[in-house]
């Protein structure tokens, strides 16, 4: 079945299912489950960015009020590499009490020597590392070099301009603000698992507690109806996860265990810091003929994930010459996790910035630097798969361009960076970007049409704030005639069966193939069963259509209701899973930001920003334009405000708050104008990552544009850009 | 603190008495560790503290009388969350940055993390979930529905809270003025777009390109 060429439901504005619960208080949340007899959990960390444990004296826990148990997460002589790196946690009655338990417990330390800066760290050879284990080995490691075929004796033959210069971001944190954790309870003989959890992997979560506690998976029930951000730190069930079930096993009673804030920040996640050399060169043109970056990153104490620089130059690919260097660089901090569009929003900030330099250097509009460097149409995509972005890609940014360029009126507004008068100086700059966004399985999805006309739709998929339960809803209403209001949406529950995590913006093309395949079971079935008791109608001559099941023999229309009750006692069921055909990936995007710099404060203000979004088939046409939206004031808030600062005294990190680690408000952040290019003949693709990546380096250039002079760093601060027109002077 | 008295005529005791935080101040100060608040007591006068201990207290929550037993310790949110089971107000931030405690108390918005539940006793405390009658919204949430100006949702009854506020003090209150009433809640999804549409469409003004 494919999606209905003609749409009546599916690609409109439709209100959130769950909108009114939640603005309202009324959505329970993983953070509001209070379960009769409840205790509270709090873990103890170490303040240390690297010690050894020496010892733990939990001696005086049995006399605070409340204490119930204690579970020991690392033993005497265990190291410590992070501050906020768990030791020891505990539960009592009340929070209150859980506080004063952590207060009772001791622990000493052996404090070893940290690294809490990228540059401390790099200067730490074989012996030196800070990273524990045997030999102290040093804390970088090689992240891979790539050089195009004779780059050092050709890359720059020919060009007549070249630009150095550096660009980077510091490591950033998730912020979600409802934090990491859950509350755990187990059955009276402990046979069973419950969990209430902030995931973004509802049943993963239940199949890694299921291991953990080495009881099948049939019995850990993961339930996540509402759930308050993610952003992709919220895979599993987290070392708070585990240790919350174990606490709750050994007091027989339900206990809750939410990360605070400081928590939160610390350990919840944060996105790899990324800084780097970039050398581009090119002809008087504008025609980039070398791409040359020197760069690294920090994915935290892990040794795991970090940017992935094999992306440069990120979008503009198809550069001739291309040499990549880049350094792993491992810190005493958190372990980076994903966060959304990883990787990307870095490597854009080290490409687009760029180009726009070499553009001022030869003395070209952004516009025309980007048109002549855009990668070709993959000619071989072109033949066999003509609607994929490698096949469309240099179409997909010329057409978003052209459009982008009319929306901010960026010929008349655009100025060479630097002129402009006044105190305040007013600019704009241009990024692009690209993300996958596919779907997959296993999604099964199950429909439930009752006798009274009722519609069921269930999946264990989730609803992080995308919209999910309304895109089921959506899809269903479409095909049954009906409005997403009639439809009721159970999801969020790991019973429902597998689904896929909601990481890579794949949800909504992961589930929408699988909701729609299930409507199509559910409708031949109901159709079948219908027939006989509708005048013995045949079932081909028998149509949905809105509100009415039509018999095309006799022209006879059947109110849906009439017809659910032909059903008696026995409601139809189906199923349907993704299948491909239905969904695609594959996006583009092109962003402009304008931004106003007073160069007397430094303060930069994003006034206005625009975004045209490739997409595939839209659902929702609201909840995607929210989407691109909030993409965007994540990335505005990436290139003015957002820095996780570590102090190098003590190794810990400053601003673990919301007060000095600065997200926007409403008055920071610009008016923003969502252009979204609607491809319904590709299918769904996901649309949650694309739109946050380009807005950091769209902002960077923007400020230079204004100013004339880059700011190397983001955050872009007062501070940072005084700097740097102090420089320029 | 410490020039009070010359200033005011009042001693600090004597203030500590008169304002709302006298009690858990007083308790803190006496129980935990004898601080120089203690040290200035009249040894003679033991002054009738509350706590460590719970203390009974009720709340007036969206228009009913809720009683609990909560240490003086507790703030507003807590008391409210974990034990009255009114969850409509986040914790987040717990430190009075991102509003999304705010609630309505006797009609001002207020961080409920930011004060004690003893200090909210006898006033009319108000949270998100007033605003709706059986299935019948308040025009702010009805608002923030229709316009998508919510996302993960939790910062919601927090802003729609704040929201409330500003229109329930003016009216006529531009969509300027409702936004300055929304600068100190935060969003982390990043809905401040759609909640701009919210705001024209309930100060009745067009919004302009």
């Amino acid at each position: 079945m494919p999606w209905p060429t003609t749409r009546r439901v599916i690609g409109t504005k439709v209100s959130r299912l769950d909108g009114p619960e939640k603005a309202t208080g009324r959505a329970k949340y993983s953070y509001d489950i209070n379960r009769p007899g409840m205790l509270h959990a709090r873990i103890l960390r170490s303040h240390y960015a690297h010690a050894r444990i020496k010892n733990i004296d939990t001696s005086a826990l049995e006399k605070v009020p409340g204490f119930r148990a204690f579970h020991i997460i690392k033993n005497a002589g265990a190291e410590c590499r992070f501050a906020g790196d768990e030791v020891l946690a505990v539960c009592a009655d009340t929070e209150e009490h859980a506080e004063d338990c952590l207060r009772a417990v001791r622990v000493d330390y052996d404090e070893l020597p940290h690294a809490v800066k990228e540059a401390d760290a790099r200067r730490l050879v074989a012996g030196q590392g800070t990273l524990g284990g045997a030999n102290n080995p040093a804390n970088t490691q090689a992240g891979g070099d790539f050089a195009t075929a004779n780059f050092d004796a050709q890359a720059y033959q020919g060009t007549s301009h070249q630009i150095e210069g550096t660009y980077g971001a510091p490591v950033i944190s998730h912020q979600c603000l409802e934090s990491h954790g859950l509350v755990a309870e187990w059955n009276q003989d402990q046979s069973e698992l419950t969990v209430w959890a902030s995931t973004q992997a509802v049943p993963n979560t239940a199949n890694q507690l299921a291991q953990n506690f080495k009881i099948p998976a049939a019995r850990v029930r993961c339930i996540t109806h509402y759930m308050g951000g993610g952003f992709g730190s919220k895979f599993g069930p987290d070392i708070q996860g585990t240790v919350c079930a174990e606490l709750a096993r050994k007091t027989r009673a339900p206990v809750k265990l939410m990360l605070d804030r400081a928590e939160e920040v610390t350990v919840g996640g944060q996105r790899p810091s990324a800084y780097g050399t970039v050398k581009v060169a090119g002809n008087r043109q504008g025609d980039i003929r070398a791409f040359e970056v020197d760069c690294y990153g920090s994915p935290g104490v892990g040794g795991g994930a970090t940017v992935n620089f094999n992306l440069l130059p990120y979008v503009y690919v198809t550069v001739p010459f291309i040499k990549r260097r880049h350094q792993i660089v491992r810190m005493n901090v958190q372990t980076a996790r994903a966060m959304r569009a990883p990787g990307h929003p870095q490597n854009c900030i080290l490409t687009d910035q760029a180009l726009d330099d070499l553009a001022a250097a030869v003395g070209i509009n952004p516009i025309e630097m980007r048109l002549r460097n855009l990668p070709p149409n993959d000619p071989n995509a072109l033949k066999t798969a003509p609607n994929t972005y490698m096949a469309r890609r240099n179409s997909i940014y010329r057409s978003q361009i052209e459009i982008i360029r009319k929306m901010c009126d960026w010929d008349r507004v655009w100025h060479p960076p630097g002129r402009g008068d006044g105190v305040v100086k007013t600019g704009l700059g241009m990024a692009l970007h690209t993300w996958g966004g596919g779907g997959r399985g296993p999604n099964p999805t199950r429909i439930t049409i009752s006798a009274d006309g009722s519609v069921l739709v269930q999946s264990s998929s989730q609803d992080l704030g995308t919209g999910q339960r309304t895109v089921a809803a959506i899809v269903t209403a479409e095909i049954f005639g009906l409005e997403p209001t009639d439809i009721t949406v159970q999801i969020g529950e790991s019973q429902h069966g597998p689904s896929t995590p909601s990481g890579g913006s794949t949800t909504c093309p992961g589930t929408a193939p699988a909701i729609l395949r299930a409507c199509e079971a559910t409708r031949a079935a109901f159709l079948a069963a219908i027939a006989p008791r509708l005048n013995n109608a045949q079932v081909d001559d028998l149509v949905i259509e809105r509100g009415n099941i039509l018999n095309r023999a006799n022209n006879e229309r059947t109110p849906w209701r009439q017809a659910c009750a032909r059903l008696g006692q026995n409601p139809v069921q189906a199923t349907g899973d993704w299948a491909a055909g239905l969904s695609d990936q594959g996006v583009g995007g092109v962003q402009v930001a304008e931004v106003k710099v007073d160069t007397e404060t430094g303060v930069v203000r994003c006034t206005r920003f625009w975004a045209v979004q490739d997409c595939g088939l839209v659902i929702n046409k609201l909840c995607c334009e929210s989407q691109v939206a909030g993409g965007v004031i994540m990335g505005v808030n990436y290139a003015l405000f957002e820095e996780c600062i570590y102090d190098r005294a003590t190794g810990r990190q400053v601003n673990p708050d919301m007060e000095f680690y600065k997200l926007g408000g409403i008055q920071d952040m610009p008016q923003i104008y969502v252009h979204m290019m609607d491809m319904p003949e590709r299918g769904v693709i996901g649309i949650g990552e694309p739109p946050t990546i380009s807005t950091a380096a769209a902002v960077g250039n923007a400020v230079f544009n204004a100013i004339g002079v880059r700011v190397e760093q983001a955050p872009f601060t007062p501070e940072r850009v005084l700097a740097a027109l102090a420089r320029r002077k | 603190m410490s020039d009070t008295k010359e200033t005011t005529g009042l001693s600090r005791r004597q203030f500590l008495k008169g304002s709302g935080a006298a009690a858990a101040a007083t308790a803190l100060g006496t129980a935990a560790a004898p601080g120089a608040l203690a040290a200035q007591a009249p040894a003679a006068q033991p002054v009738p503290g509350m706590g460590p201990a719970g203390v009974k207290i009720t709340l007036q929550v969206n228009g009913r009388k809720m009683s609990s037993t909560v240490e003086p310790r507790v703030t507003l949110l807590d008391a409210l969350r974990n034990y009255l089971d009114v969850t409509g107000c986040k914790r987040v931030c717990d430190r009075g940055t991102c509003g999304a405690c705010t609630v309505l108390l006797d009609n001002k918005p207020v961080y409920a993390c930011s004060m004690l539940a003893l200090e909210a006793q006898g006033k009319e405390i108000r949270t998100a979930e007033s605003l709706v009658q059986g299935a019948k919204l308040d025009a702010v949430p009805a608002a923030f529905v229709r316009f998508d100006a919510q996302q993960c949702g939790f910062c919601t009854p927090g802003f729609v809270v704040a929201m409330k506020a500003v229109l329930e003090q003016n009216p006529k209150a531009t969509p300027a003025e409702v936004e300055k009433g929304l600068a100190g809640n935060i969003c982390r999804c990043g809905t401040y777009e759609q909640m701009r549409d919210a705001i024209y469409s309930l100060c009745n003004t067009k919004r302009g390109s």
